[in-house]
């Protein structure tokens, strides 16, 4: 037990619980559907997480300076709408411009968000929340209602979802779901080596004191806002490619996903606490849990989102308690680090300080 | 964050002026704004999400949030729908729409109050399940042809012209405003909003207050359901489907800080009027549901932004003005 | 300090406002013919509804004897001032857009001196933008409106009320379910027809030896695809369909997403399943898609309703080998005839009236048999796309 204790940090342990959580729904499902662990499973569920664990990952960077996005919905639909249509033009655009041209749109609507929030000084949520209307509304209004049509779309385009990066023994590994983990990679290691991922947690965890250490606050939160636009961007081609159809509603509704996923995977909404590992387990666990209820026959199709609001809940509270417990021994062991003492719940509600 | 009630009548004194210049712009531009009957309408229309608004007021100044209203509005609607449709007189079915408001309510409240998730966490998963019960209520079904009573009261003016919704919310708004400004529990939710150790320090129920506001939230939003109801005639599982985010919309236009503790009542009162007259001047111009939550949204990020930027600016003068003095007086 | 603020947020919202008025807003009603007389009056007062009802029914009954028995058709006269409205479920769905563009077809043809508006609500907003904008309408002293109604029987007091301010109420594509409030109906098929079409295509896919497939509708609420679908089902029982066997319905909600995500979970679940019907646009794509990116256009296929344009590579690559629909161009511009002939009065939307609609001919109004109260005219057909004419129907 010492051993353990002085191996890891509760945040660690946290991720350990929800891979233990999510190993355990899998083995329920296991015994309730025929042919549950087969690679088809594997591969359904990595494709349907690649697009939201990418967008979740930009959510946990906001949401760790205590601040929060919920225009990446519009944003998504926003890039893979547009992408989409200049593809539709002209088909010989290189696949790395399109991936380029994607990210940099979404990061220029990030930079919006962010220049508001990081220098205008008004709330995040009272940002996205505007965002989220405003960017649907620009794009419905250039639209004119047409669609993306797919047999307008390049031919590589439309092929990339069955693309395999690798395979793993039986398990197809693909591309895209390759390109969600390297992301989540990517920025995990970012928040936990480069200062400016450091950073991030001590502006999320007390603001005032990241100001009097002399932190360039603004600009970090700009960047987070900057990179949270640029990945939902990412996922907005991801979604294209998936998709190929694209009306001008695509993409509504991942705004609240990608909280959920975040906060599922044990990110504060308070800031401050969390990685986008967790977020990346978070977006699998419910997606795990959707998907498996929707193959599960002794349910209908109607009691499935009943019983996902109940599991995610469950989920989420079966961690705070664990993770408590888990604190309160080593809050005894080690009272110097009594800041992580403090179990998240009693830090206030709601609030998304900017 | 001390209540700086200066600030806030400013903020009021703000959407007053735009108020009166979305009013006047309307009534000069577009005919038939200024009837009653189109003033009757413009409430009627949005009558439901206005009456959840008044107590989405208490939760944000509590420093808290109730995602979850807009799926108890429907889940209580179907139960009511449900409960007739399975042969219970119209009352009785009423009254069960109400207790399942009330319960989900308690749910929440349970799993904020004593197990102690954030209101968020509670209130999105309450956002799917809600929604789900709805639909396992109700599956495909559309529940309609209610007593000629109920419909009645839901369309037709009660008292003058008007119907029985418009009043239920100027007598909650007039109770809203007594309970939030002028009353000992209105104090208590301040005070919580403004930082829960302090608020526990002095000996506030903290918990307690928490939990009151939860379930009275799911039970108002019970009741806007079941209003509902009344006005369209007919439920169905995606009853109220997306108003959660025009309702706190509604309120932090109304100058409720999202960090709790600030706001008042007189501004989510002056953010909903002007909400509602923009959308009812747009819409009787014909622009889409795009555009008038387009607009909407700039004006919410303006409303914060404009001052903001005033008092930056204003600041700078100062500066420079302080600047200039001091170099007149070295001359 | 406060002065300030207060001047800047001033002049920010008068530019706006003035920008606003630049923009084309609605213009000062026209003089209109005589019913419009009425709805220009504030909808609320009483006085406006017997003039038009008494009109109505001063004509109603010498209308019906001459057009039951001689069997006259009644045209259309081009160049009346009619104020209309025609609204879709929600924008951004490109089968509205092409009713649309039916209507105005209608609208220059007919010489209406008034405007046609294309007004929608927002897709997560569609049952209260819905109700708003008949309301608004109302309020407006439109003359018509044409619902392609995704509100169900909610919809039916604001029909209503827009019915007893003399205001004309068609529905199209999907009909009020209690016809209250609503005129006319102008279907694009015969709703009991719709069953046996996709059975057909069922067979005709499977093979004579029949099979198992699952229905992937839009959303629950929908009308019209809880109507085709309980159509669908009907066919079923007849005996000539006995080999096929529907294994479930699932709901996409009309979302590429949530209905790729059920076409593949159905996959999942029924591994016997050979076919998917999707009597939805946005579904048929979405699971002809899933299909094909999993590699299962062999095994699988797709079928229903849906856009040639759409659909045009999928047909040729036998992902969806067969699939209906009709013209929504032709739905919109028929469903302009009716409603223009029962705003100017020319027509009383009474059962038996036939009337002629443009290039598009003549139609008889009709009970609703797929209802239980109601009227309706049936425009049709159905063409049904496979490889031979899919790609002429897409261009």
């Amino acid at each position: 037990m010492n051993t353990i204790r002085r191996r890891f940090q509760p945040e660690q342990i946290r991720e350990l619980v929800l891979i233990a959580l999510i190993i355990g729904i899998l083995i329920f499902f296991g015994t309730q559907i025929d042919n549950y662990f087969s690679p088809r499973t594997f591969t359904r569920i990595s494709t349907s997480v690649a697009v939201i664990a990418v967008v979740a990952v930009g959510q946990t960077l906001v949401i760790l300076t205590r601040n929060i996005d919920l225009s990446v919905g519009s944003i998504v639909g926003f890039t893979a709408y547009i992408v989409g249509t200049i593809l539709s033009i002209n088909n010989d655009i290189p696949p790395v411009a399109v991936v380029l041209m994607a990210v940099a749109m979404g990061a220029v609507m990030g930079s919006i968000n962010g220049l508001l929030v990081a220098y205008g000084r008004v709330p995040a949520i009272i940002v996205t929340l505007g965002t989220l209307a405003i960017f649907r509304t620009v794009l419905v209004e250039i639209s004119g209602a047409n669609s993306v049509l797919t047999n307008e779309l390049p031919r590589w385009l439309v092929n990339l979802p069955p693309v395999n990066a690798f395979t793993l023994g039986p398990l197809d590994i693909r591309l895209l779901f390759f390109l969600a983990v390297v992301v989540v990679i990517i920025f995990q290691l970012v928040v936990s080596y480069l200062p400016w991922g450091r950073r991030l947690y001590a502006i999320g965890s007390n603001p005032d004191a990241a100001r009097v250490a002399g932190f360039p606050a603004q600009r970090i939160i700009f960047t987070a806002f900057v990179l949270s636009g640029a990945l939902a961007g990412l996922g907005g081609f991801m979604f294209l490619a998936r998709f190929g159809n694209i009306t001008v509603v695509a993409g509504q509704g991942i705004e609240l996903q990608s909280v959920a996923a975040a906060v599922v995977g044990g990110v504060n909404i308070n800031g401050g606490l969390g990685s986008p590992f967790g977020a990346f387990l978070g977006a699998i666990l419910i997606d795990v849990l959707d998907n498996s209820l929707i193959r599960w026959l002794a349910i209908s199709e109607f009691w499935r989102d009943a019983l996902l609001g109940l599991l995610i809940l469950l989920a989420v509270a079966t961690d705070t308690v664990i993770m408590n417990r888990l604190r309160k021994v080593w809050a005894r062991h080690e009272l110097q680090v009594s800041g992580d003492g403090e179990p998240p719940a009693e830090k206030g509600g709601a609030g998304y300080a900017a | 964050m001390r209540p700086d009630w200066s600030i806030f009548r400013r903020w009021e004194g703000l959407l007053l002026i735009l108020l009166i210049l979305i009013v006047g712009y309307n009534a000069l531009s577009t005919p038939g704004y200024l009837t009653v009957g189109n003033w009757v309408n413009l409430f009627q229309l949005s009558i439901e999400k206005i009456i959840v608004a008044l107590i989405m007021t208490f939760i944000i100044i509590n420093a808290e949030i109730d995602l979850s209203v807009a799926s108890v509005m429907g889940f209580s609607a179907c139960m009511m729908g449900f409960l007739f449709a399975g042969g219970m007189p119209m009352e009785w079915a009423i009254a069960g729409g109400l207790l399942a408001g009330f319960v989900a309510g308690l749910f929440n409240s349970f799993w904020i109050g004593i197990v102690g998730l954030p209101s968020l966490v509670v209130t999105l998963a309450g956002l799917i399940g809600y929604r789900g019960l709805a639909y396992v209520l109700l599956e495909d079904r559309s529940i309609g042809e209610f007593p000629a009573w109920f419909d009645r009261l839901g369309q037709q003016p009660l008292i003058g012209p008007f119907p029985l919704a418009l009043i239920v919310f100027f007598v909650l708004l007039i109770f809203a405003i007594i309970v939030l400004q002028y009353s000992g529990f209105g104090r208590y939710v301040y005070v919580i909003g403004n930082s829960k150790d302090v608020a526990r320090y002095s000996g506030v129920r903290v918990r307690r207050t928490k939990m009151i506001l939860f379930v009275v939230s799911s039970t108002v939003a019970a009741l806007a359901g079941i209003l509902y109801a009344a006005r369209l005639g007919a439920v169905r599982g995606d009853m109220a489907l997306g108003f959660e985010l025009d309702i706190i919309t509604m309120v932090l236009l109304g100058g409720v800080s999202i960090f709790g503790g600030t706001g008042t009542m007189w501004g989510v009162l002056l953010s909903v009027l002007i909400i509602l007259n923009l959308r009812n001047g747009m819409g009787l111009a014909n622009f889409s549901g795009h555009v008038q939550t387009g607009v909407i949204g700039v004006l919410l990020i303006l409303s914060v932004l404009v001052p903001n930027l005033a008092g930056t600016v204003q600041a700078a003068l100062k500066r420079r003005r302080a600047r200039t003095v001091e170099v007149v007086a070295a001359e | 300090m406060r002065k300030l603020s207060t001047i800047i947020l001033s002049l920010l919202v008068i530019s706006s406002l003035l920008l606003a008025a630049c923009a084309p807003a609605a213009p000062a009603p026209a003089p209109a013919a005589a019913p419009a007389e009425a709805t220009e009056a504030a909808p609320a007062e009483a006085t406006e509804a017997p003039a038009e009802e008494a009109a109505a029914e001063a004509t109603e009954a010498p209308a019906e004897e001459a057009a039951a028995p001689s069997g006259d058709v009644i045209v259309a006269t081009p160049g009346q001032a009619v104020k209309m409205v025609l609204m879709p479920k929600f924008l951004g769905i490109l089968v509205f857009d092409q009713a649309n563009q039916g209507a105005q077809e209608a609208h220059a043809e007919l010489g209406n001196t008034d405007e046609l508006q294309f007004l929608g609500p927002t897709p997560e907003n569609s049952v209260a933008g819905q109700i708003e904008i008949v309301t608004n309408a109302t309020t407006q002293g439109v003359q018509a409106i044409m619902i392609s109604n995704n509100a169900g029987d909610q919809i039916a007091p604001a029909a209503q009320a827009a019915r007893d301010a003399g205001m004309t109420v068609v529905t199209w594509d999907s009909p009020i379910p209690s016809a209250e409030g609503e005129q006319l109906f102008v279907a694009q098929v015969d709703f009991a027809e719709t069953g046996t079409v996709m059975a057909d295509m069922a067979r005709s896919i499977l093979g004579e030896d029949g099979g198992k497939f699952a229905v992937l509708s839009a959303s629950p609420d929908a009308a019209n695809q809880n109507a085709w679908i309980a159509s669908l089902q009907e066919t079923l029982t007849d005996p000539a369909y006995a080999n096929l066997e529907l294994l479930d319905i699932v709901y996409g909600n009309d979302q590429s997403e949530d209905s790729y995500n059920q076409a593949l979970a159905l996959i999942d679940k029924y591994p016997d399943m050979e076919l998917i019907m999707a009597p939805t646009s946005v579904g048929i794509v979405a699971a002809a898609k899933a299909m094909q990116d999993e590699g299962l256009c062999d095994t699988v296929k797709v079928s229903g309703l849906g856009l040639p344009a759409e659909m045009v590579e999928y047909t040729l690559n036998g992902c969806a080998p067969e699939f209906a629909l009709w013209s929504f161009v032709d739905l919109g511009y028929t469903t302009y005839y009716a409603a223009y002939l029962l705003a100017t009065g020319a027509m009383q939307g009474a059962e038996g009236e036939t009337f002629e609609a443009g290039r598009m001919g003549t139609y008889t109004i009709e009970k609703d048999p797929t209802r239980d109260a109601g009227l309706r005219i049936v425009m049709g057909p159905f063409t049904v796309y496979n490889a031979d004419n899919v790609e002429a129907a897409s261009k």
